[in-house]
């Protein structure tokens, strides 16, 4: 199944799905009518307040097949690989003409340590085209002294983004981009819906298009063609397969989901922050705008990287319930090792309530460098069928 | 000289030269038993990982383990072969956070009492960690689960200022060493901190038990300073690393005792009275070498292997001078706590970031006169993970150089003595003596 017909048929979901493809292309338009673009390391960067300065939010993902030159040189290998290949992206000058500057969230160590490297570079190395750049240090342990930290170290990326913009950013331009935020999240819920519905509508590969395509462009127009798409997709055919529920990796790219929507499962949920985790939790209009922007963002579901291993046992066994999913695939790829620690405890509280559950760990990256993947894949959701 | 007892398939062990080591392991192994007798007695008991402020512990006399030295203990007694297979056993990766997992291992041992070290590591009642890593948290819990502790967390903050010279800053000027904004909540994380163990414990804080803590700590690393000095100046070396890791890291978990101020000054004097009496580690000294990374628990000997050779001797870890230059916080009267804030946030900053790192790396080097640096890179911890890149840079461009290679410092099952070995008589052949330093 992956993406069908119906969808691809769509004019709405073809304008989400190109954007999807070609994720620099709004970007560089930007640019080119003279607006400045921030590029977005790490998943917690606030699109809010980047927007409320009047630039363009645009996610740094990886290339799967880029040559790792300057990830090799100046990377250990306990990097993993996708943020190697987003690391070498930023160093080797693609990003040079598509950003003017590069914010980097605290969403897992290995993105810290990018960040104290990509700043020595800036340093010592001032010939390399890496774009000026900020870290927001968020705290995820839930205590209020750590919320109150995250306001302060919000409010010193507003500072930032007021530097970088040349204007300031008042509450009135934060609750207005947090608005269009809001309505696009709610039309990807209606999306969510739709997928996770007794007989899904759209595919886990048709949600990850809307999903992620959300990262490369206007977020006003994306809330709008996904409205278009959830109206349509009503009307779209139902899926009867197996249902998965993925947990992991992120997936910046379909393959996975491809893979195993080819064989007769659809996935119905994830938790990683290319899926269902990237639209969690609105800004909450009744606060007041940086307190809303730690809410929002601090508060949502747990990562796998910044939560204890029962608080993603419970975040995970309840993900599943709410998708239905009838079984669970963690997909880890090689050097992400935190996921690893939370695996065994999850696994034995999905199987304890009849939820089958299959791993793939210390992955290659990309995906088809794994050749026996598919077929393991394969003989696993056959057996779900028994 | 130290081969002569080797039997085959048995590596080597280290050379114990002095006493101050002995005495250490002998206390060591005293106070464990103690300790034990005060846990069995029904005393709460922490098991702290090695970021955590552990001297507001100290300063409530609450019994505490430190992770990363008991890991080293259960290295030592060569138990992580057989902890990885308990994990394993459980589902769990045995080729992870090998250093920071080996007492969640051992908690899946049943049989800890009659094989463990010491009769096995008693249940702690509390399990604290900073996240200073993705994994530890949750290594934590699943520790503190399996002895039916409680689990606590403390955060940790990245720097924005970043001074050049952090060592010339750390004792007294911290207010410039770090943002304001970091010491003041890493202050209210240590009054959580206060306010979680009294409530746990039933034991009130004392804020001048804690300057008693903190001034007994200047005391005792001064006198690494002084060692560090010391074997910085003279050559040959007095001792090596081989000498100086394990007395310095068993007493620096001691600190705030004034049985470890004890131990760092009989330490001090018994290498003075070396340096005195002209007696040295590697009396034909040729080379002075540096080691970077954690210390290799599991084969000491290693480290001895080219002085016969090469007259190469490892005569600087990290250990003994970061006694020597990062824990030291004069004054500490005027607030107590903050001063404790300046050192234990700065421990990361210090080791695990470039530039920080590097640019202490070079200055060490030059005071030490390194004549090659030996850089372990681990495998499997993000947390060690410091920019190697820069710091080979660093390095080389100040005309020291570089041996960088990747090895795990506690699961032996991944170490090949021979290769390293190999790796390192070849650093020093083509890369120091004929790249022409000496
Ligand atoms: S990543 Fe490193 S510091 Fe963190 S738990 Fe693993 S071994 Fe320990
Ligand atoms: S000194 Fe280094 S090796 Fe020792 S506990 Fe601290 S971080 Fe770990």
């Amino acid at each position: 199944m992956g993406i069908r017909e119906y969808a691809r048929n769509s004019k709405a979901f073809q304008r989400l799905l190109h954007h999807y493809n070609n994720r620099e292309e709004a970007a560089r338009l930007f640019r080119q009518k003279g607006g400045k673009v921030v590029g977005q390391l790490g998943a917690d960067v606030p699109d809010e307040l980047i927007m409320a300065a009047g630039m363009f939010p645009v996610r740094v993902y990886a290339d799967r097949d880029s040559k790792l030159t300057e990830a090799d040189k100046y990377l250990e290998f306990s990097f993993d690989p996708v943020i190697r290949a987003q690391f070498e992206k930023i160093v080797d000058g693609t990003y040079s003409d598509i950003v003017d500057y590069l914010a980097i969230s605290n969403s897992t160590d290995v993105i810290i340590r990018t960040y104290l490297y990509l700043k020595e570079i800036r340093r010592q190395e001032p010939e390399k085209p890496v774009p000026p750049l900020t870290f927001i240090d968020w705290l995820f342990t839930r205590r209020m002294l750590y919320q109150v930290r995250n306001e302060f170290t919000i409010d010193l990326f507003r500072q930032t983004l007021e530097e970088w913009s040349g204007r300031k950013i008042s509450d009135s331009d934060i609750e207005a981009a947090a608005k269009i935020c809001n309505e696009d999240r709610t039309a990807l819920r209606e999306i969510s819906e739709l997928r996770k519905a007794r007989k899904p509508r759209i595919s886990g590969s048709e949600a990850l298009v809307i999903i992620g395509s959300s990262m490369f462009m206007d977020k006003a127009e994306h809330a709008e063609l996904t409205r278009q798409v959830a109206r349509e997709a009503k009307d779209w055919p139902e899926i009867d397969a197996k249902r998965i529920f993925l947990t992991g990796s992120a997936q910046e790219y379909t393959d996975l989901y491809e893979m195993i929507e080819k064989y007769g499962a659809v996935v119905v949920g994830e938790d990683h922050d290319w899926g269902d985790r990237y639209y969690e939790r609105d800004y909450n209009t009744s606060y007041s705008p940086i307190r809303a922007i730690v809410d929002r963002y601090m508060l949502r579901s747990f990562s796998s990287k910044k939560a204890f291993v029962s608080q993603r046992v419970q975040a995970l066994d309840e993900a599943v319930n709410a998708s239905k999913a009838d079984a669970v695939v963690f997909y880890v790829n090689m050097y992400e090792e935190s996921a690893s620690w939370d695996y065994p405890s999850q696994k034995k509280s999905l199987e304890n309530r009849g939820i089958a559950t299959k791993a793939f760990v210390k992955m290659a990256y990309p995906i088809t460098r794994n050749e026996w993947l598919e077929d393991n894949l394969k003989k696993f959701i056959d057996s779900l069928k028994e | 000289m130290h081969n002569d007892t080797k039997r085959a398939n048995e590596p080597t062990r280290a050379r114990k030269s002095l006493q101050a080591t002995a005495v250490a392991s002998a206390y060591q192994k005293e106070w464990f038993n103690g300790l034990r007798a005060r846990v069995e007695a029904g005393e709460d008991f922490g098991y702290l990982n090695a970021d955590v402020p552990m001297e507001i512990l100290r300063a409530m006399d609450i019994p505490f383990v430190v992770n990363q030295w008991w890991a080293a203990i259960c290295a030592a007694k060569r138990m992580t072969p057989k902890y990885y297979s308990l994990l394993n056993a459980a589902g769990y990766r045995d080729d992870l956070c090998s250093y920071c997992a080996t007492a969640l291992a051992e908690s899946l041992d049943p049989d800890d009492k009659i094989s463990g070290p010491w009769g096995g590591l008693p249940s702690p009642t509390i399990a604290i960690t900073r996240l200073t890593c993705d994994c530890q948290s949750k290594i934590f819990e699943l520790f503190a689960k399996n002895h039916g502790a409680e689990m606590y967390v403390m955060e940790n903050t990245q720097p924005r200022k970043v001074p050049p010279n952090w060592w010339e800053l750390a004792e007294d000027r911290w207010e410039e060493l770090y943002d304001k904004d970091r010491l003041d909540l890493a202050v209210e994380d240590l009054k959580a901190l206060i306010a979680y163990l009294e409530n746990k414990t039933g034991k009130m804080f004392d804020i001048n038990k804690l300057v008693e803590v903190m001034n007994l700590i200047n005391e005792q690393e001064m006198w690494y300073k002084k060692i560090r000095d010391l074997i910085a100046k003279t050559s040959p070396a007095p001792v090596t690393v081989v000498d100086t890791i394990n007395a310095v890291m068993q007493a620096q978990w001691q600190r705030g005792t004034k049985w470890a101020v004890e131990h760092a000054k009989s330490l001090y004097e018994e290498i003075k009275s070396f340096v005195d009496t002209g007696r040295s580690a590697v009396p034909d000294e040729k080379l002075r070498l540096m080691w970077l990374g954690r210390g290799l628990w599991h084969d000491f000997a290693f480290y001895q292997n080219f002085e016969e050779k090469y007259g190469a001797a490892f005569v600087w870890s990290m250990y003994l001078a970061m006694g020597a230059d990062a824990y030291i916080r004069n004054n500490v009267e005027a607030d107590p706590l903050r001063a404790l804030a300046a050192r234990y946030i700065g421990m990361e900053d210090f080791l695990h970031m470039p530039p920080w790192n590097a640019n202490w790396f070079l200055k060490e080097a030059r005071h030490n006169n390194i004549d090659g640096v030996v850089y372990m890179v681990p495998e499997n911890c993000m947390q060690a993970v410091e920019g190697s890149y820069f710091i080979k840079k660093t390095l080389e461009d100040a005309g020291i150089p570089v041996l960088l290679f990747k090895a795990d410092p506690v699961d032996s099952r991944k170490w090949n003595r021979d290769t390293m070995t190999g790796l390192v008589e070849d650093f020093i052949e083509t890369r120091i003596i004929m790249g022409g330093k000496k």
